[in-house]
């Protein structure tokens, strides 16, 4: 039935266009796959295509398949009809807006934007990305005017959509700034009529009742870091004044509250957070959950640490490799998995935002997991000084002495200026997975992107070398869990129900 | 074909089946493991030199080397047949735009006094009906068939902008 109906939508107008190929085999090419993806996982082959939609083949179907030997009488031929892997059974308007529909973010400008207002920061984190500066800095505090001007570029953006986040180093540190920043932002969503979200990332030691109404009114939405149970989360996050972890623990359960009693006058926001894992993380998978279980958070973002600011650094104590991540990450996944069965409301953030894509076909707004990659084109980072970077990772190299992603500045250039500049092209370019040999070739890439910055830093060029990437292979590690988990019935029941909106 | 000098391996590879291009791409998925080298080796052949990197096994390096051609083989098949149609396809999904539903046509042919004429008559009508059906009077004292616009007015977000 399903084939019969996508060979009817096939009308006339879509008629395959003619073949530029090594000629006159027509007959042989129209039983050929249409373009595949495809990784030998086990015993068994996951085939996947440009729109998105994957398929799980035996070794003896995927031989059939790619010799173009299935026939119609072969129980899998109308699935695979169904999902585009039959060359003359394509249903081209199905493809194309799933296609479309996957890579919407390529018809907006930038969403993301990215106030560092200080690197001032009173926490020592042994992985920080975020290049802070002591809490006596006070030279990299960004004033209000730059702030202005910052909000002005980033409402340039013909995205009808933003999001503003104050970063630091501890933004909180800046208040004063951040409350301005925070009212203009809001009077300008308000001219211009573009949807407005305002986020702050705070470690929460600098919070008073004061600092929460403000942000609860001006609907700012709060994400901190946890990145487990006291003891775990106070060896990473390091604090001089005393314990990150009560401070944290303490604002977490303020908003909740917050948000479980809400007000006519405005949104309150669940708080959100964020586990950074390390290599002292790595045995305690499920007393990390239990944490995040106990709080009332029901996200919980599994996100591995990458060897840039002061990981890099410290990255023989506190980093590991890919395998080591993708074991961890399974076995959380699995143990989040329990507790659903057991009733227990949590998900694993990367896995919903991968799975909006395998199962939705939609674009969860995820940046780094995306082709082009983010860089400029989806979000910019707006340094303390006014100089604007491609991403948040490319400000961190700057830190560094490397200016590379660099691409204006708030006071100098326009927003054409930065999306035209040579550094966002080349972002553009190098993260363009079509370009990438193997990316190009990888089953994954329907549902993946690469890092340049992550590249550069890595492995010395924007293109680096995926088959020795440790990213590369985080995520291949990350979609290996995924895909196996979809193949179980229940499982799978779980995990869809987290995408499904 | 293998050869082994020091901790080198060379693997000579005919080119009558298969082109450089998918020799190449075979030789850059092992990169992982090791520095790779591609020589002329006469007419319609290569050689591929593997030099194991953190002591890989050679082996393995030989193993995967020939999956991976195994599989370019296909892709090359599969590229080479559908090279235009997989263009086609992008083209028309940025192109792609949902049908919407069937708009109002602008063009009814009337004037526009015409067009006011017909919508205060339609508006006469729409009003007898429900004199009809109502006997003239209201039969709903809650209001239960108002929608919730016609009762409350419309919907007011309460998302700050």
């Amino acid at each position: 039935m399903a084939q019969k109906q996508a060979a009817k939508k096939t009308d006339k107008s879509m008629a395959l266009p003619s073949k530029r190929s090594p000629a006159g085999k027509t007959a042989k090419s129209r039983s050929v796959l249409p373009q595949a993806l495809w990784r030998k996982i086990g015993a068994n082959y996951l085939l996947t295509n440009d729109s998105g939609h994957y398929a799980w083949l035996k070794e003896k179907d995927f031989a059939l398949v790619t010799a173009g030997k299935m026939t119609e009488r072969d129980p899998l031929f109308g699935e695979l009809a169904a999902k585009g892997f039959v060359r003359n059974r394509l249903d081209f308007n199905d493809l194309a807006s799933k296609w479309k529909k996957k890579n919407s973010y390529l018809y907006y400008g930038p969403s993301l934007h990215i106030l560092v207002l200080t690197l001032r920061c009173n926490h020592k984190c042994l992985y920080c990305q975020s290049a802070a500066g002591g809490a006596g800095a006070k030279h990299t505090d960004m004033t209000a005017e730059i702030a202005r001007k910052s909000v002005d570029l980033a409402f340039n953006s013909p995205n009808p959509a933003i999001t503003i986040e104050f970063q630091g180093g501890e933004p909180l540190l800046n208040w004063e700034v951040l409350k301005s920043a925070a009212a203009y932002a809001r009077k300008k969503a308000k001219i211009t009529g573009k949807e407005l979200q305002l986020a702050l990332v705070s470690n929460f030691s600098l919070m008073n009742a004061e600092k929460a109404e403000f942000l609860l009114r001006h609907e700012v939405s709060i994400c901190t870091s946890l990145d487990g149970p006291r003891a775990l989360h106070d060896k990473n996050r390091v604090c001089a004044s005393g314990s990150s972890y009560a401070d944290t623990v303490k604002w977490i359960k303020y908003f909740q509250a917050r948000h479980e009693k809400q007000v006519p006058e405005y949104r309150v926001f669940k708080p959100s957070a964020l586990l950074t894992v390390s290599r002292y993380s790595l045995r305690s998978h499920k007393e990390i959950v239990d944490e995040y279980v106990r709080l009332g958070l029901e996200d919980i973002f599994i996100r591995p640490l990458a060897p840039i600011g002061y990981a890099k650094r410290l990255w023989d104590t506190i980093g590991y490799d890919a395998k080591d991540f993708a074991a961890f990450y399974f076995k959380s996944l699995d143990y989040i998995l329990k507790l659903n069965k057991r009733g227990v409301v949590i998900k694993e953030k990367m896995a919903a935002m991968m799975l909006d894509k395998i199962v939705n076909f939609r674009d969860p707004g995820y940046l780094d997991a995306r082709c082009p990659c983010g860089a400029a084109i989806g979000q910019l980072a707006y340094n303390y000084n006014g100089d604007i970077y491609t991403c948040d990772e490319g400000r961190m190299v700057g830190w560094e002495g490397d200016d590379l992603f660099r691409i204006g500045n708030v006071f100098k250039d326009g927003y054409k200026k930065l999306m035209t500049c040579p550094t966002t092209k080349v972002c553009v370019v190098s993260s363009n997975l079509e370009a990438q040999p193997a990316c190009a070739r990888c089953a994954y890439k329907p549902y993946c992107g690469v890092c340049p910055v992550y590249n550069y830093e890595t492995q010395g060029s924007l293109w680096g070398n995926m088959p020795a990437n440790d990213r590369c292979g985080l995520f291949k590690g990350i979609f290996d869990a995924l895909f196996t988990l979809l193949r179980d019935p229940g499982k799978a029941a779980i995990l869809k129900k987290w995408v499904a909106k | 074909m293998k050869k082994q000098a020091n901790k080198t391996i060379s693997i000579r590879v005919s080119l009558k089946d298969r082109n450089l291009d998918a020799v190449r791409y075979a030789a850059y998925a092992v990169s992982d493991a090791a520095y790779v080298f591609v020589r002329s080796a006469g007419k319609g052949a290569v050689t591929v030199e593997f030099t194991p990197k953190n002591g890989s096994p050679a082996k393995d390096l030989s193993r995967r080397f020939q999956e991976e051609l195994a599989d370019e083989k296909i892709r090359a098949a599969i590229f080479d047949s559908n090279r235009d149609l997989r263009e086609f396809m992008i083209l028309k999904a940025l192109a792609y735009e949902e049908t919407p539903a069937a708009a109002k046509s602008d063009d009814s042919g009337l004037t526009p006094e015409q067009e006011s004429e017909l919508d205060a008559l339609i508006a006469q009508v729409e009003s007898e009906i429900k004199k009809e059906s109502t006997g003239g009077k209201t039969k709903d004292p809650l209001g239960i068939t108002r929608t919730w616009e016609e009762k409350y007015g419309a919907k007011t977000s309460r998302k700050k902008n």
